[in-house]
């Protein structure tokens, strides 16, 4: 299931499209087969956006093996580019995902050259300080919305050809939320059998190698961490649209450890893994829930012990168990 | 005289962040270890000192050891069963692991403790000297004073003991000094335990200055991310100075231009280093 080894079989190539094609649709109707309620709806809208949050981190993990920690000043730049331009100038959707898009691209370019050159866990630090920074901004600076945040942020609108689409209730959220999360997926899909996907695989697994053809590590490095970043904010974006509200708490260290636990649960360089986890996550937070301090000791606990005991995640643990009996 | 209580200010400040960042050095410049539960870890310090005090009536310096036992302990469990991470180097997976362990210890300390902001009674966080328009506490004469006894002596023992070689024998390659006969595991479970430990004298030492929340979590000791960077990675003298020298900046820059900023102001002077000279700082 590496990046590496995926020559596709061609001979089959229908069928396997047809496949994508039945789960797209399973999944589209998903919420509907769940019995078609609000809750169904708004947790399943709340997984695909968190799955997006955690495919960005995802890209610069499992592919540059470098564990960024910054990534919820992307997750953060989508709220409140959403929130700020939405509520005080009145502009659609699209603008604001564009806005998004662009801010997360200039603060990931500019981090991702200042750490160009720090080792692994250095570059963690800065990003994490960077984080907490961002935080202190948001906090303190009342023209994005201070401490108190932004409030009554305007149903999403996206104006299309022939459709207006708009997200004022749960249930108009899921259709922009899945379609977000495809697009991501099939990002994700084209990234992983990229030039740019597989080099940064090689200088991840193989330096030696990945210096001897002439590869610049430091470019690879920056041009993965700048796509990922759009991805996180992304989510955050349609994030701000489905609370109707954004505040400093989108810094809060839980959407951190969401990123990292859901992509280490089931394994990591593995396309569904990351979906897969979160769906899992949110469904315990959601619907068994124990209690936000007990919740926290869950999730945490999850991360530590898969590192600890599964370094492969699920899917390691269960090729060992297959291989075993 | 406003200049010369800044400079005062800075120093108290700074020797809180020396003092929290100590454990730190430590780890990541002796035996090159991370530990991303450690603001969480100082969290913990403080409100186990704090139930010391509140609840179980101890006075002040017994609460200080009881909470350098608990946090070893913790220290010592988390080291143990982290120990195949640590032995292999994975340092990307230790990371992720501490942070971890760190949101557990946030959400069992809220549990314990409640998620009410508490105040550390400290007699001598009450105690002020003036002098002349000039005004300190006692509180900040101990911190000052601890701190510099505590650097002097982990300065003398990793630098001219025969254990200091072993430990830093050790970071350089685990396996080679366990060759040598040297206890490998034994070696990091001594250096971790000594980071929790130094990091519950830290932070009962410092938290009686402010609220404490179990939430505050790394926040509150960002500024040790910067002094560790700052000082050259492992430095013990390095920190020390960089401990002080961001105090001082943090006083003038919270006096003068904007106090809601000085985290990102310190920031701003770290990411300025680390372009200048990236080499000099991330190696040793």
């Amino acid at each position: 299931m590496t990046a590496i080894e995926s020559p596709q079989p061609a001979s089959i190539p229908l069928l396997r499209l047809a496949a994508v094609a039945a789960f797209i649709v399973m999944g589209f109707l998903l919420p509907r087969l769940l019995g078609g309620t609000s809750v169904a709806y708004s947790t399943l809208t709340t997984i695909a956006i968190f799955a997006v949050m955690c495919y960005g981190a995802d890209i610069v993990l499992s592919y540059l093996g470098e564990v960024s920690l910054g990534h919820t000043v992307f997750w953060a730049i989508g709220g409140y580019a959403a929130a700020n331009l939405s509520v005080k100038y009145g502009l659609n959707g699209w603008a604001t995902a564009a806005a998004t898009i662009a801010l997360c691209l200039a603060a990931a370019t500019f981090l991702g050259a200042v750490t160009l050159r720090t080792r692994e866990f250095v570059f963690s630090l800065v990003t994490y300080a960077a984080a907490v920074v961002a935080y202190e901004i948001a906090f303190n600076w009342d023209a994005v919305g201070g401490s108190d945040g932004v409030v009554g942020i305007p149903p999403l609108k996206l104006p299309l050809l022939l459709t207006n689409f708009s997200g004022a209730m749960q249930e108009d959220l899921w259709p922009i939320a899945f379609a977000l999360l495809l697009l991501t997926l099939a990002f994700i899909a084209r990234f992983r059998r990229s030039r740019l996907g597989t080099t940064a695989l090689m200088v991840q697994m193989n330096p030696a190698l990945a210096a001897s053809l002439g590869v610049d590590p430091r470019r690879i490095r920056l041009a993965v961490f700048v796509i990922s970043a759009p991805i996180t904010g992304l989510a955050g974006w349609l994030y701000a649209y489905q609370r109707a509200y954004v505040g400093p708490d989108m810094f809060e260290s839980y959407f951190l450890v969401m990123m990292l636990t859901a992509i280490v649960l089931v394994g990591r360089r593995i396309l569904l893994g990351p979906l897969i986890g979160t769906a899992l996550l949110i469904a315990q937070q959601n619907l068994l829930s124990l209690g936000g301090d007990w919740n926290k000791i869950v999730l945490g606990s999850v991360l530590a012990l898969v590192l600890i005991f599964w370094p492969a995640g699920l899917v390691g643990l269960y090729r060992r168990i297959t291989k075993k009996t | 005289m406003n200049i010369a209580q800044q400079v005062i200010n800075g120093i108290v400040l700074g020797s809180g962040y020396a003092c929290i960042a100590l454990g730190w050095t430590i780890l990541l410049g002796v035996a090159r270890l991370v530990n991303f539960a450690h603001g969480q870890l100082y969290m913990l310090g403080a409100f186990v000192s704090w139930y010391a005090i509140t609840k179980l009536g101890l006075p002040y310096p017994l609460a200080i050891l009881m909470a350098i036992i608990v946090l070893g302990v913790i220290g010592l469990l988390m080291q143990s069963a982290m120990m195949r991470l640590v032995m292999t180097q994975n340092l990307t997976s230790l990371m992720i692991v501490t942070l971890g362990l760190g949101y557990v210890l946030q959400g069992g300390s809220a549990l314990i403790f409640g998620g009410n902001p508490q105040t550390l009674p400290g007699t001598l966080a009450r105690a002020k000297i003036d002098i002349g328009p000039l005004w300190f506490t006692w509180q900040d004469v101990l911190v000052l004073v601890v701190t510099l006894l505590l650097y002097g002596a982990v300065w003398l023992f990793t630098q001219r003991t025969r254990f200091g070689s072993v430990i830093r024998a050790v970071a350089e390659d685990p396996k080679l000094a366990e060759l040598f006969g040297i206890n490998a595991k034994l070696v990091y479970l001594g250096v971790f335990v000594f980071e929790c430990s130094a990091v519950a004298l830290g932070a009962a030492l410092v938290a009686p200055r402010s609220p404490i929340l179990t939430s505050m979590g790394f926040n509150e000791v960002i500024m040790t991310f910067v002094v560790v960077v700052l000082g050259g990675i492992g430095s013990i003298g390095g920190a020390l100075a960089a401990g002080l020298g961001l105090g001082l900046f943090t006083a003038f820059f919270g006096a003068f231009v904007a106090p809601a900023y000085t985290t990102a102001a310190a920031f701003a002077l770290l990411l300025a280093l680390l372009v200048i000279r990236p080499a000099g700082l991330a190696t040793k």
